[in-house]
């Protein structure tokens, strides 16, 4: 498969001296789904925005994308490959109305002007915004301002996009939605992306494989290995997904569950399979160990209650 | 939710001024403005203040709207009225112990306040029957400078940011038991508070900024807009500016 974005050896310091990034080394390839957690403050935002040229390596170090290196790239070549949808939409949607913002982009990309309405109408539909384009953006709620973000950055047609903690600050059918939307960005167009989120919950369903940053790579895997590394999740302030605890807590009251699922669809057909072979129904008991390992488990979580 | 003070609140309101073209509506009335301001005649300017009134009440914009407007402005017009009949030399027409009072002074008082308070009256037809964006845009295709227009069109978008920011901050003080006295203490802390937002806007333009730069922000945003002009725009904006020069070819054929 052919690499997207390769990092090696990147290094930054904050303008104060402080170290934020050291001998970052990541390889993405084109299609795939990358996620980056970290605690607050590990310099995943800082990496993101040297994805995309906006900051340059103080330390060394070098970023390619495509094989080409960035730093031979000007910015418009930059800014046609990588898109970025920020943390805030209230950062992202700078111009007097939705259209004027979601045109923003694609107008310096240099298209002609017919190519630029298409391309607004078509982000329009595809996020569902139609009757908005007139709107000004403090009349926007704050999922159709997230949506808009997207659909501003995808108007330029971006072979990457980085999303900087895309489901922050939704209500929980908003947020389905996003994700619902990013993974079909990926799925029906290829885009390759990288996220960073603290959403342990969407993580198994945002990602192909996790980068585990503080200041520097300390992890890298599926989200099954970085998952089951408790130590790694320990050390790093890191969490997993409810619906894994909780089949932890099953397994502490006999329930022979072979692979702990991450999402709720890996929970169905887990259980489905296990219903099916346990003679159609699943039995729980509390037995000699139940407690102690209930105290196992207690305790693994406890730097995170 | 925080109410906007939105300029362009009623700009959705059908009328003359609301169909007038934004590009054509600018320069007519902007004329006008100078042209009122400019007057030395008390009898000319309280006609230019009617003219004004008219092309108000052809906006159709609500009254109470207006009158929020105007009111703010106008509390800038009354010293006029006090202050320079009291300093001006002339005529005394009114005397009480050490307060003396002249004509000319009442009269360029009036001048002032008539003229000002056309300005302030025109700039609603100018501006409030106008989504702003378009207004923007219109000051853009007039080939106003770029850096003015960019930092009229940021200022619009992030000044309802900031204004919520500052809300949630004066909230958060309320919460904690902050009421606004006049003492030094409460001064101290609004102070402290408008500095936080300071700060705050410094960091949040850092952001911007990066967002503009990955979107291939070179300093010169174009936006796309179709702006046409008819007959009857040409035909309003000639009357405008007709009523413009006829109220100065008076003041000098007057004068002659």
């Amino acid at each position: 498969m052919r690499e997207a974005i390769t990092v090696r050896n990147l290094g930054y310091r904050y303008p104060d001296g402080s170290k934020a990034l050291e001998d970052v080394n990541m390889d993405v390839y084109e299609g795939e789904r990358i996620v980056i957690v970290g605690p607050n403050g590990a310099g995943k935002t800082t990496l993101m925005l040297h994805l995309n040229g906006i900051l340059r390596s103080t330390e060394g170090g070098e970023i390619e994308l495509f094989g080409k290196s960035l730093e031979k790239m000007k910015r418009e070549e930059i800014v046609k490959e990588v898109g970025m949808v920020f943390q805030d939409p209230d950062d992202q949607l700078f111009m007097p109305t939705l259209f004027d913002d979601i045109a923003f982009g694609p107008i310096n990309l240099g298209l002609k002007e017919e190519e630029v309405r298409e391309r607004v109408e078509k982000a329009i539909s595809i996020f569902g915004l139609s009757g908005y384009e007139d709107r000004p953006p403090h009349h926007l709620s704050f999922g159709e301002k997230k949506k808009a973000s997207l659909a501003a950055v995808m108007a330029m047609e971006p072979r990457i996009l980085i999303l900087d903690e895309p489901t922050a600050n939704l209500d929980p059918w908003s947020r389905v939605e996003l994700i619902g939307m990013i993974n079909e960005l990926n799925a029906r167009e290829g885009i390759t992306m990288v996220i960073a989120t603290h959403d342990v919950n969407a993580i198994p369903e945002l990602s192909d494989r996790i980068y585990a940053l503080n200041r520097t790579i300390i992890e890298k895997g599926t989200p099954r290995e970085i998952f089951f590394d408790g130590e790694l999740l320990k050390q790093n302030n890191l969490d997993v997904p409810d619906v894994f605890k909780l089949f932890e807590v099953l397994r502490a009251f006999g329930v022979r569950c072979e692979e702990l699922p991450l999402s709720l669809d890996e929970a169905v057909t887990g259980l489905t399979k296990m219903i099916e072979t346990e003679g159609g129904h699943i039995h729980l008991h509390v037995h000699e160990h139940t407690h102690e390992e209930l105290g196992k488990w207690k305790r693994k979580y406890e730097h995170h209650s | 939710m925080i109410e906007y003070p939105e300029i362009d609140r009623y700009s959705s309101l059908d009328s003359p001024m609301h169909r007038f073209d934004p590009r054509a509506k600018i320069i007519a009335f902007s004329v006008l403005i100078f042209a009122l301001v400019l007057l030395y005649d008390l009898k000319l300017a309280f006609i230019g203040l009617l003219g004004s009134i008219l092309f108000l009440i052809a906006s159709k914009l609500p009254f109470r709207f207006v009158f929020q407007h105007i009111t703010w402005v106008s509390l800038f017009i009354v010293p006029f009225l006090v202050i320079m009949p009291l300093t001006v030399k002339g005529e005394e027409f009114f005397s009480f112990y050490a307060i003396r009072m002249t004509r000319e002074g009442l009269e360029y008082g009036m001048l002032v306040a008539l003229r000002a308070l056309s300005a302030v009256i025109l700039v609603l037809p100018m501006i409030a029957t106008t989504r702003f964006d378009l207004t923007i845009k219109a000051l853009d295709r007039l080939k106003v400078p770029t850096m003015l227009v960019q930092m009229l069109m940021f200022s619009y978008r992030y000044i309802f940011v900031f204004a919520v920011e500052f809300q949630r901050t004066w909230r958060a003080m309320a919460a904690r038991g902050f009421t606004l006295k006049m003492n030094l203490y409460a001064l101290r802390t609004v102070g402290k508070a408008l500095g936080t937002l300071f700060v705050r806007s410094y960091e949040r333009g850092d952001r911007v900024y990066n967002a503009l730069r990955s979107r291939g922000y070179t300093g010169n945003p174009r936006t796309l807009v179709e702006f046409r002009m008819h007959a009857r725009d040409y035909i309003l904006a000639a009357l405008i500016i007709g009523f413009a020069g006829s109220l100065h070819i008076i003041s000098f054929v007057r004068v002659i």
